[in-house]
């Protein structure tokens, strides 16, 4: 054994097996053991370092690169899959504070708790137990219940304990977080007395200042390797560097991303708006036609005196409304009409088979209809009509407003909306 | 090997406060509280009693303490196995987060479990005293050597099961219908010797070494005379081997415990 060391680690590595899915029961494993999924995922590729007693060091590197997993090794948690670990003196870890702690128990039950976790018996923890309830600021709270303890005071006693284990190493994950800025202090402040007196000290951390403070020396893992070992300064230096650069690279994509977004924005703004045109278009025309569509109008003509398409009428001229339709589905109780309106909305005229007392009926298949008006008797102007298919009393099958457009023409100047028949008789 | 038992050794305390959380958590709520762990054996003695002495009569003049006798030792057993299985995966909490040697969780089950009848122990002889069936020094001096026997075996069927259940969930159901076969190829309810048990199957009870030590139980405390410790020699026979192996075993599945929940 060389004693000169405290930590020797020796060419380990380990990779994880994530599985697709995990069976652990019998049949799964019988039913599908040929089928258990699994990738290796390598987390450490072959890591070798040495700690001397009384040394620190730092294990620094960005997320996933597998500083934890090392930590985790060292505190003997997992195993490396090929390598060695050799570990000379009690082992502490801060790493997961409070473990085993039992909310019903008092503060001083959960110290003999937790301290026996760290292999602690009972005499030793008897001669720490004071030291341990001092460090943790709790006072007379030592013999409430732990559950009454508000979180910050909870993260002190399990830090007390665990710092008081007098190990000959200790690992330390991202610790600094416990309790105020005062009790952070003396956090410091003892991890620094427990360093003069000779402890090694391995800790992970994102804070690289507190390294730079504590430790003679530090490691930074990238990608489960050592990519360079030396004065914290240096190592940080270097490591920064490369966190910049990936941060500068991660930039410019981002930059890239977000400018491609922008583009992409932009087009699909236009393709809504465009969009959005048509849809307002086609809400108007289905506001100009309604009903189940079951029957709908295909062909639609006015036709004049000779039985020839027009739009435009002098008065008291005939008018022909000549409708075809298609027939979808049966159209019970079926109900024909047409309505006169004047280009300022006036309503003219309207009426349908059931208000002129035509017989009942049914459409099934493709037919017209063709409503003959003798005498046009409007005045001059232009005039729209709608022509429709209902049924019942009056539920639209295809209601089809503003079908047809048509200017009346005269050669009087009478005024008002229709011209009425009439003779004048002068006694004059 | 001599590193790992003296890191557990270390770990006493641990064991210890794992014993008592188990022993206090047991009737915790519970108004009578730790009462309960004398309550409990006395009441069912005297069911017992009334079941076996009114109702079905056996061949026994006290069956209830003959049954008695060896039916705490069984039960112990029993829990060794059954509690042992889930040592480890009830504590996956600690197990995936903190390294302490992981021999402690089965260690510290089946000591409560020995604790507990140990307990239990104090209110059959207590009832043997009053029932005036009497004691025999000498056998009850002997008692101790036989629970330290079975103590072992019991340690050895804990690293087994603890370990092996990890990677197998189902072991935890599987021991628990096997536990409920072997009582019946163990001298529990009835003797092997006095022709009951018919000879082609009598070898089952010989290769069990649960025959031996629950025979030497009821040679202590039921018949009064000195066990046979040729017959209890193979008992301990049995739990070192095991044990010993067990403890292998489990030292090599533990590296990846954490990893397997």
């Amino acid at each position: 054994m060389d004693s000169e060391y405290a930590i020797e680690v020796n060419n380990i590595t380990k990779a994880f097996k994530v599985y697709y899915d995990k069976s652990n029961s019998l049949k799964e494993k019988m039913i599908f053991w040929r089928r258990n999924r699994h990738e290796n995922r390598e987390v450490i590729r072959g890591i070798s370092f040495k700690v001397k007693k009384g040394e620190s060091i730092g294990l620094v590197g960005k997320n996933g690169c597998g500083k934890s997993t090392t930590l985790k090794l060292l505190s003997r948690i997992i195993y490396p899959d090929s390598g060695s670990i050799k570990i000379n003196g009690r082992v502490s870890s801060l790493i997961e504070l409070g473990a085993g702690f039992h909310p019903d128990m008092s503060g001083r039950e959960n110290i003999y708790t937790n301290a026996s976790i760290f292999g602690l018996t009972k005499r030793e923890i008897d001669e720490r137990l004071d030291d341990i309830i001092e460090f943790s600021e709790l006072g007379e709270f030592i013999n409430e219940p732990v559950r009454t303890y508000s979180s910050g005071m909870y993260m002190r006693l399990a830090f007390s304990v665990a710092i008081n284990v007098d190990a000959d190493v200790l690992l330390i994950d991202e610790i600094l977080a416990v309790g105020d800025a005062n009790f952070q202090r003396k956090c410091y402040n003892k991890l620094r007395e427990i360093k003069g007196e000779g402890t090694t000290i391995v800790i992970v951390s994102h804070d690289l200042s507190s390294i730079e403070q504590f430790c003679d020396r530090s490691l930074w893992i990238k990608d489960g390797k050592i990519e360079k070992e030396g004065p914290p300064k240096e190592v940080h230096l270097a490591y920064l560097d490369y966190m910049n650069d990936a941060a500068i690279a991660r930039q410019k994509a981002e930059l890239e991303r977000k400018k491609q977004e922008q583009e992409e924005a932009a087009k699909r703004q236009a393709e809504e708006e465009r969009r959005r045109k048509e849809e307002e278009k086609r809400k108007a025309a289905a506001r100009l036609r309604y009903g189940s569509q079951d029957a709908v109008f295909t062909d639609i003509h006015l036709l004049d005196e000779k039985g020839q398409d027009s739009n435009s009428f002098t008065t008291g001229e005939p008018m022909t409304l000549n409708l075809h339709y298609t027939v979808k589905t049966k159209v019970t109780d079926c109900v024909f009409g047409f309505g006169i309106f004047r280009s300022d909305g006036l309503w003219v005229y309207g009426t349908n088979t059931r208000i002129d007392r035509l017989p009942n009926f049914d459409i099934e298949k493709d037919g017209s209809y063709t409503v003959k008006i003798q005498h046009l008797n409007l005045i001059p102007g232009s005039y729209w009509c709608d022509i429709t298919i209902e049924y019942g009393a009056g539920i639209p099958v295809d209601y089809y407003k503003k079908a047809l457009k048509f200017t009346v023409f005269s050669n009087t100047a009478d005024v008002g909306i229709a011209r009425f028949p009439h003779s004048w008789e002068l006694n004059i | 090997m001599i590193k790992e038992i003296k890191e557990i050794y270390a770990y006493r305390e641990m064991i210890a406060t794992l014993v008592r959380k188990d022993l206090r958590g047991r009737y915790k709520g519970s108004v009578l509280g730790f009462l309960w762990t004398f309550i409990n054996p006395l009441f069912q003695l005297l069911i017992y009693t009334m079941v076996f002495s009114v109702i079905m009569r056996s061949g026994e003049d006290q069956y209830y303490l003959f049954l008695f006798v060896c039916l705490i030792p069984w039960m112990f057993f029993a829990s060794s196995l059954q509690d042992g299985s889930i040592a480890i995966i009830r504590e996956q909490d600690m197990v995936k987060k903190i390294y302490f040697p992981r021999a402690v969780l089965p260690i510290a089950t089946v000591t409560s479990g020995f604790v507990n009848m140990l307990l239990t122990f104090i209110v059959v002889i207590a009832v043997t005293l009053i029932s005036g069936r009497g004691i025999n020094a000498a056998a009850i001096a002997c008692l101790p050597i036989v629970m330290i026997v079975e103590y072992i075996l019991c340690l050895g069927v804990a690293f087994i099961a603890a370990a092996l259940t990890v990677y197998l969930r189902d072991l935890q159901y599987i021991f628990g219908i096997f536990v409920m076969g072997l009582q019946y190829a163990s001298p529990v309810m009835y003797r092997v010797d006095n022709g009951l048990v018919p000879d082609r199957l009598l070898w089952i009870f010989r290769l069990n070494p649960l025959t031996s030590i629950l025979n030497s139980y009821r040679d202590c405390l039921y018949d009064k005379v000195i066990p046979d410790f040729g017959q209890l020699g193979y008992g301990l026979a049995f739990g070192v081997v095991l044990t010993l192996f067990g403890f292998f075993l489990f030292e090599h599945l533990q590296k990846g415990f954490a990893e397997n929940f």
